[in-house]
């Protein structure tokens, strides 16, 4: 480390970053399939049904569809952040821990039993994915807990085992169970960022962005458990307790991202890397940047998706992919060197 | 610390229950009343039946999928079947949108209320949910006094292939819609309804999956006297059935491929629940019973010359 990280510099990053995905999520919401006018827009609503088409298309399309986007990324991107620091893993994801199996096992669940009520305004199969998703975390931890041993590994194990189990239940669950419902839960599934209606999105947001503040309250914590368990214990610092903390919290706001928008894969492990890459490992701005930065990836994948080959739209994790993984791979040869590591 | 937290929770409570009713202004203002002229179909079969009922002209958008009637596919697109472009469907200015009720269109339909479009969501995937579609697309378009003798004339036209094949001895038929891995047609499909209309009997035994994967074994033993392929993709059917053949032949004991009654068939009228149907229907029944319904064509390119 060069610099020493002060509340000013921190606060200065922060603004950044934050003025980043303001500038992303504005332009984002001028493009489109279609073009509209901002005056137009402005224009209001007018009295009859499809009276302002530019009004409809930016309010009731973009607008909500690049706030979920935001959202989802920067749920994804700060539960990457916390789950590779509690797991002392590079290859740690929001979804390692068996939570993509349990969201997908929820949603069949869903789509089988024709679940029809509602959960703070989400689809049945969201309600079910999150909850699903929660389970599944639990039932991790738990097992992880039994196991004893090194806190991590059992984790890890269980994650894997877990997740393995699942997912041969979905495959019985397919061959079994008519396949035309399930053809569409599985597309789902794969990450389909849409249109919600504004009270979701506003449920969601207050979860997700009280979850990431939450992280950011333990970030020097992380920082130190980063060092190791032992040397955290030395440091007086409760490793269990906080690797239990902040579980849960990436946990639950990775669940409430997966009943939003499926499985969007590679931004929990992309984005944290990357900002890591530029920014440095302390948790305390590498938390909150990668929050900010993934919702930005997120919104100009999406972006992506929904114009390049319009009409027609791409599955937003399909980009996702394709824009990250090179990024991710000229950071890497950029900057490793600089930095040392990757943690 | 702890009170913010406290006033977080209620917030988030207080947000969840106070639906904000702004967003809802439009709904269920649309007035029905009026005959629908900008209309949208997100799906092949329900355009079809949109063409069918004589609103073609009023189509101002498809899905990229839709290719039947030719007059479709110079409509405007907006967005595949599995993933239809909200915005470019609110821009059209429909005053009617006909589409499926599985989940992606279901999304895609409330986001379509939201903003004060009148959709109509339909199931159809068996042919009493045809009529029905038929029925619900006439009544919304304000056209029931030719819904319902288009449905009625479907109906027959089914009745008499379903009477002139009845009383022969129903042909056991194996229905492949792929062959690496093999899928077939199982029994709750429309697909199975168009075997049993056309005097087949599906040899496949109920399975939880509609189009259920079979190993080899099942296919040996199955005793299938017609298999029956549907074409996948563009290529032509000639080759199609050529490759068919070549890969029936390692199953050489089945009595269809003795007899030579290995068929390739165009997909659209036997896939697609709409009102080609009869054409379909047709085309298998000539299959199954070449002596009741055959003229002296080529049994084999019975879909093609649909076309």
């Amino acid at each position: 480390m060069t610099e020493l990280l002060t509340p000013r510099r921190l606060i200065i990053k922060i603004t950044l970053c934050l003025a980043a995905l303001a500038v992303v999520m504005f332009v984002c919401s001028l493009v489109g399939t279609q073009k509209i006018s901002l005056s137009a827009v402005f224009a209001g609503p007018g009295d009859t049904p499809g009276q302002n088409t530019d009004y409809d298309i930016f309010v009731r399309v973009r607008i909500p569809r690049i706030i979920l986007a935001a959202l989802v990324g920067a749920a994804l991107a700060a539960s990457g952040v916390a789950l590779q620091a509690i797991l002392r893993n590079p290859l740690a994801e929001p979804y390692i821990l068996g939570i993509s199996s349990g969201a997908a096992l929820g949603v069949m669940t869903a789509a089988i039993a024709g679940v029809s009520w509602s959960f703070l305004g989400g689809s049945p199969m969201a309600a079910m994915a999150f909850l699903f998703a929660i389970g599944t975390v639990w039932l991790v931890w738990f097992t992880g807990h039994l196991a004893g041993g090194s806190t991590v590994t059992s984790l890890l194990l269980a994650g894997v085992v877990i997740n393995a189990f699942f997912s041969a239940v979905i495959m019985l669950m397919t061959s079994l169970i008519d396949s035309e419902q399930l053809r569409s839960t599985i597309m789902w599934l794969m990450g389909s960022i849409g249109e919600k209606d504004f009270s979701t999105l506003l449920a969601s947001a207050i979860f997700i962005i009280a979850g990431i503040a939450a992280l950011f309250t333990i970030s020097q914590k992380l920082n130190v458990l980063a060092f190791g368990t032992s040397e955290a214990r030395s440091l007086g610092v409760n490793s269990r307790k906080i690797t239990l903390v902040a579980f849960a919290l990436a946990s639950f706001i990775t669940a409430v991202a997966v009943g939003l928008s499926g499985l969007v894969g590679f931004v929990g492990l992309v984005v944290p890397h990357s900002v890591r890459l530029i920014f440095g490992p302390d948790h305390r701005q590498l938390l909150p940047a990668s929050a900010l930065l993934g919702a930005a990836f997120v919104v100009i994948c999406d972006t992506i998706a929904r114009t390049i080959i319009s009409p027609a739209q791409l599955p937003v994790g399909v980009i996702t992919a394709i824009v990250g993984g090179p990024v991710f791979l000229i950071l890497l040869s950029r900057y490793s060197k600089k930095v040392g590591t990757l943690r | 610390m702890k009170l913010l937290w406290l006033l977080l929770v209620i917030a988030v409570i207080l947000l969840a229950i106070i639906q904000l009713p702004l967003m809802y202004r439009y709904v269920d203002k649309y007035d029905s009343q009026q005959r629908p002229q900008r209309i949208v179909s997100l799906s092949p079969n329900l355009t079809e039946i949109v063409f069918a009922l004589g609103l073609g002209d009023r189509v101002v958008g498809v899905s990229n999928n839709c290719d039947w009637p030719a007059d479709a596919k110079h409509k405007p697109k907006m967005g595949t079947f599995w993933q239809p472009n909200t915005e470019a469907i609110i821009a059209a200015k429909p005053d009617l949108v006909v589409c499926e009720s599985f989940l992606q269109h279901k999304e895609v339909a409330e986001t379509l209320k939201r903003a004060g479009l009148n959709v109509v969501s339909l199931r159809a995937e068996s042919i009493d949910e045809l009529y029905n579609a038929i029925i619900q697309i006439g009544s919304a378009a304000g056209c029931s006094d030719k819904a319902e003798p288009l449905a009625a004339k479907i109906k027959s036209e089914l009745d008499q292939i379903r009477t002139k094949a009845s009383p022969a001895k129903k042909v056991k038929v194996l229905w492949a819609v792929q062959t690496e891995p093999m899928r077939v047609v199982g029994v709750k499909t429309f697909v199975n309804e168009i075997i049993d209309l056309a005097g087949g009997q599906n040899v496949i035994a109920p399975t939880g999956d509609q189009y259920p994967s079979v190993g080899t074994e099942t296919i040996l033993t199955s005793g299938a006297e017609v298999i029956i392929q549907s074409a996948m993709g563009t290529e032509d059917i000639a080759r199609q059935q050529e490759t068919a053949e070549k890969f029936w032949n390692r199953f050489a004991n089945l009595p269809a491929v003795k007899d030579k009654k290995v068929y390739v068939l165009e997909a659209d009228t036997v896939l697609r629940l709409g009102p080609r149907l009869p054409d379909g229907v047709m085309a298998v029944a000539k299959l199954l019973h070449p002596e009741l319904f055959s003229q002296p064509k080529d049994a084999n390119q019975g879909g093609q010359t649909l076309k």
